[in-house]
């Protein structure tokens, strides 16, 4: 301890002034020699001693109020090692960029990392006194940024008290990038961007710096636990797991541990709210592990909501869970146009189609099928509908063109533009197929045009027609439409196809590719993308007119697999993850209003303007991670949720990671630093301390007094 | 009319003997009937003659009636012999206002005892207490001229002044042994202030002896009262213990015990029989004195020493 103004102690000899009046005034008493004293004495020997003590006590205090006077006079203090940074009070710019990423909720000392920086921030923004202009910039990815500096430091001490760990990845550099932009602005000499961030290597990428020599002074602060350990999921696919049953599902947890120690979780999945399966993993430092979970979803639901958390207690408790849309086949909605309807049933393109895409009629196949005439399909033509019932084309992700005569071209045009849109079509010829009017009117919907058929067992003995027949072969095998059948899969090649139709000249789609040919080397299946959609050519019919197909067990894994190409339904599970932020499209055809509930109940209602009119909208408050719903109402007014619609929003993972920065990761501090190393400690005055002290004691003293 | 002497008065009079004869005066010119008898010889019974016998002791008319020679012995009618007591202790120092100091007035008031008991014939003796160094015992003598001895012994220990912590209690057991098994009459002038009570039982002993006790318990009207205000820083007379106080605040504590402390002195003597005054040195000397006979006149024959 030292003392400014030492001159001042001498000031303490005035402790001498209450000894003198205590001395004075025990003189002053009147004294009496009294024979009775042992009755004073015993009978208030309490309130003698009582006395002697406040009357020690009076002049205790009182001389240690003189004692007090002086050595605050003289000015007194002391020195301690610094904490936190030196921050300079008067008119300056400065800018407070704190890590609000949700790695910030990681808990130290009991209570997440985000408050201890908050507290830290708010004790710097005192430090700064009145003058200084500051601005508070959020280092999380895509934070919404201030656009100015500004004196209002109440407004600013708010900022900082609302601020709780978002859902987003560390985005430092992006940061102290707009820090850097917001002094730019400043006419202040003095220019510091005080940077609270956990300094996870994560939050750093590119080399260039913000600034130059001539920018702002960087003040990192120390706020870093000096191990964090963090185990997170990284990763949670989904996909169907027909081992399971039809409705198991196989989900694959990826366990990643961030820190230099072993570490063992406990992982559990839940299907919906209800846990169904638990696991643990073993992780190595630095290991990255995948748990697997079979679950089968729950009765009548196609597509339910999954998560996977950890059970450890981790300090960072975000990245413990992860959620996934876990979903049976997408259902795929075919329309099939029986262009040949018949009374018998097995004589009907129709039926074999049907009975193809939806074995049994069960709701768990994932096709919904619906079965019109060639006369019906005019109802998707509100011109030529006459009294056939609308058909609405977007209902449907598949039409199925069986043995369907030439249509009128203005409906072809409908057809060929909801196939551009994205539809998928697949054309099957038949003996009501003229070539020739096809090539006149249905051209835009095929691959190739069409020539006359031929039969092979045209005037051969019927013992004959099995030797004479054509057969599948050098079908694609790595094609999504073949994947399940061999090279030479008996269930496709052993079909005898004994009527084919030739293709003639190609027509004007993109990518055409030939998928199977017959063994006299015809053209058996052709693709094509038509826009964004695509249509198959098969070159015989559906049904036993032309061929038996459909009565080999490969005819219905080849039109499922078909049909879910052309819906195209196997999109991988992974492309469909969608981190915080996410902006997602939601398609709104013939939708009176669409609703978005996120995991806390907020979300977006789509209605009204925002949605007459639009293919799609767009949901961008995807701040929260977990499953969100979608709620539609459709033209007849009928509300309901759109599982297909359903998605899930996750953390991005790779904010995870708090391995710390290196400090050739920061920016070079600018002129600030040029006053050199700051001093590490910090003189304390402690003249406050003692004037209240006598203040105290003065009160004291009275009280004493007084009684 | 008794004619009321102011002892502060008194004391400025002459020679202790003159003081002691001012004070019987005074209190007897009140007085209708004399509250001392005195002795006399009375004949108890004849025995046979024998070798040694004093021969003036012989009953010549009972030779003559009889022939033969009988010796007469008498009894004395009990000559009393009176121990006066005084406490000399510091204690007795204490003079509130511009009263005498208790010492004086206890002194004053055996002198005048003295003087009594003197001219009544009876035996007086003096015994002083207090200051442990200096041993003051007058046997007890019936001439007239022991009086002036003992009332010059009196005098010096009232001039030395009140020293010492010695407790009446010593003093009374050395009488104890002088009496041995003779009654005789203690009186004891002493403000009673023993921490230990060892005065009190002391008494109760001496009467439990049989000897016929009285007791002038002499305090100042300022230990009474206590009328002190203002800070005041109180000493000890017989210790170095000293106390600064408010005596407003400690007053009532302070009479309650004192009133205590009499109500104790006066129960435990009065129920051993000890003849106990209460006095206050502002009261006039002949006052006390008168109030000290017409006590003992009162009391029963056989309890009476006189």
């Amino acid at each position: 301890m030292g003392f400014l103004a030492p001159i001042m102690l001498v000031g303490a000899i005035a402790i001498a002034v209450p000894i003198a009046i205590h001395l004075i005034g025990r003189q002053r008493a009147r004294v009496v020699d009294f024979a009775a004293l042992d009755f004073l004495m015993a009978t208030k020997r309490r309130t003698a001693r009582k006395m002697r003590l406040r009357e020690r006590l009076v002049l205790l205090v009182r001389a240690l109020a003189c004692a007090a006077v002086a050595i605050a006079l003289a000015k007194p203090f002391t020195s301690c090692e610094r904490k936190g940074p030196q921050v300079t009070r008067g008119p300056q710019a400065a800018v407070l960029v704190i890590d609000d990423s949700f790695a910030s909720g990681y808990v130290v000392d009991g209570k997440p990392w985000l408050k201890h920086a908050r507290d830290e921030a708010l004790r710097i923004l005192t430090q700064l006194g009145p003058e200084a202009e500051v601005a508070i910039v959020r280092a999380s990815e895509a934070a919404e940024q201030p656009t100015e500096l500004t004196r209002d430091h109440l407004r600013l001490r708010d900022q900082l008290l609302a601020l709780e760990p978002s859902a987003r990845p560390a985005d430092t550099t992006r940061a102290l990038a707009r820090a850097a932009q917001l002094l730019a602005a400043s006419s202040h000499a003095r220019k510091t961007v005080f940077l609270l961030s956990l300094l996870a290597k994560t939050g750093f990428h590119g080399d260039e710096s913000p600034w130059g020599k001539d920018g702002p002074a960087l003040v990192p602060l120390e706020l870093r636990a000096p191990e964090m350990p963090n185990v997170a999921i990284t990763a949670l696919r989904a996909d169907t797991d027909p081992g399971a049953g039809n409705r198991g599902v196989k989900l694959a947890a990826e366990v990643t541990n961030f820190s230099a120690e072993p570490a063992k979780v406990e992982l559990s999945l839940a299907i919906g709210e209800r846990v169904v399966a638990r696991g643990a993993l073993e992780l190595g430092p630095g290991d990255r592990k995948t748990k697997p979970f079979v679950a089968v979803l729950p009765v009548g639901a196609r597509a339910t909501d999954a998560s996977v958390s950890l059970g450890s207690d981790d300090a960072l408790a975000a990245d413990d869970r992860r959620w996934v849309r876990a979903s049976l086949r997408d259902e795929v909605r075919v329309l099939v146009v029986d262009g040949d309807p018949r009374t018998v049933r097995h004589d009907d393109e129709a039926f074999y189609v049907e009975q193809a895409l939806r074995p049994g009629d069960r709701d768990d196949t994932g096709v919904v099928v619906r079965v019109i005439t060639t006369e019906e399909l005019a109802g998707i033509d509100p011109r030529s509908r006459g009294a056939a019932p609308a058909i609405a084309l977007d209902d449907f992700d598949v039409v199925v063109l069986a043995n369907v005569p030439a249509l009128p071209a203005e409906r072809v045009a409908l057809l060929a533009a909801w196939v551009r849109a994205g539809g998928g079509v697949l054309v099957a010829p038949g003996d009501r197929v003229d070539p020739a009017a096809y090539d006149r009117t249905m051209l835009p919907l095929l691959p190739q045009s069409l020539r006359d058929p031929i039969d092979t067992t045209w005037g051969a003995a019927p013992e004959e027609r099995a030797s004479r027949a054509l057969h599948l072969v050098k079908w694609d095998a790595d094609h999504p439409i073949f994947e399940q059948f061999a090279k030479d899969d008996a269930s496709l090649a052993d079909a005898n196809f004994y009527k084919i139709s030739l293709l003639g000249p190609t027509t004007d789609t993109a990518d055409r590719e030939v998928l199977a040919r017959f063994t006299n080397g015809a053209e058996a299946l052709v693709e094509a993308t038509i826009g964004n959609g695509r249509t198959l050519l098969f070159a015989s019919t559906l049904d036993t007119d032309w061929n038996d197909l459909p009565m080999h067990k490969g005819f219905l894994p080849l039109m499922q697999q078909a049909v879910r190409h052309l819906a195209r339904k196997h999109a991988p599970a992974d492309s469909t993850e969608h981190f915080v932020g996410a902006s997602i499209a939601l398609p709104t055809s013939d939708l009176k209003k669409l609703e978005v509930r996120g995991p806390d109940g907020i979300g977006a209602v789509f209605e009204g303007d925002r949605i007459a009119g639009r293919s799609s909208v767009r949901f961008t408050k995807t701040d929260k991670p977990g499953a969100y719903r979608v709620i539609a109402t459709d033209q007849t007014g009928a509300t309901g949720d759109r599982d297909e619609l359903a998605f899930v929003i996750n953390l991005d993972p790779h904010g995870s990671d708090l391995a710390p920065a290196p400090p050739a990761a920061l920016p070079t501090s600018g002129i600030s630093n040029a006053a050199g190393p700051a001093d590490n400690t910090r003189r304390v005055e402690l003249w406050h301390a003692l004037a209240a002290a006598v203040l105290l004691l003065l009160l004291v003293e009275g009280l004493l007094v007084q009684r | 009319m008794t004619v009321k002497l102011d002892p502060a008065q008194l004391a400025r009079l002459g020679s202790l003997p003159i003081k002691a004869r001012v004070i019987v005066e005074g209190a007897l010119s009140g007085l209708h009937r004399a509250a001392m008898h005195g002795s006399s010889v009375e004949f108890a019974e004849h025995k046979e003659y024998s070798p040694g016998d004093e021969l003036r002791t012989i009953d010549w008319k009972a030779y003559a009636k009889l022939d033969r020679m009988y010796v007469k012995q008498f009894e004395q009618e009990s000559q009393l012999t009176v121990y006066l007591v005084l406490d000399a202790s510091a204690s007795m120092k204490f003079a509130g206002g511009d009263r005498i100091c208790k010492l004086e007035y206890a002194g004053l008031s055996l002198a005048a005892i003295a003087y009594l008991v003197i001219q009544q014939q009876d035996k007086v003796g003096l015994v002083a207490c207090g200051d442990r160094k200096v041993e003051t015992v007058v046997p007890p003598r019936a001439r007239t001229t022991h009086l002036h001895d003992l009332l010059g012994v009196l005098d010096q220990v009232m001039t030395r002044g009140a020293v010492g912590d010695e407790s009446p209690a010593e003093a009374l057991a050395r009488i104890a042994e002088l009496t041995r098994r003779r009654r005789a009459l203690i009186v004891l002038a002493s403000d009673l202030f023993d921490p230990a009570d060892e005065t009190v039982r002391a008494l109760a002993q001496l009467r439990a002896q049989r000897h016929d006790v009285s007791v002038l318990h002499v305090l100042d009207p300022h230990e009474r009262e206590f009328p002190y205000e203002g800070l005041t820083e109180f000493r000890a007379l017989e210790s170095t213990n000293r106390m600064l106080v408010n005596p407003a605040s400690i007053r009532r504590d302070y009479l309650a015990r004192v009133t205590d402390f009499l109500t104790r002195c006066k129960s435990t003597l009065g129920n051993a029989g000890v003849d106990y005054h209460l006095v206050s040195t502002g009261e006039p000397l002949e006052q006390t004195l008168l109030q000290l006979l017409v006590a003992r006149s009162r009391l029963q024959p056989s309890r009476r020493a006189s």
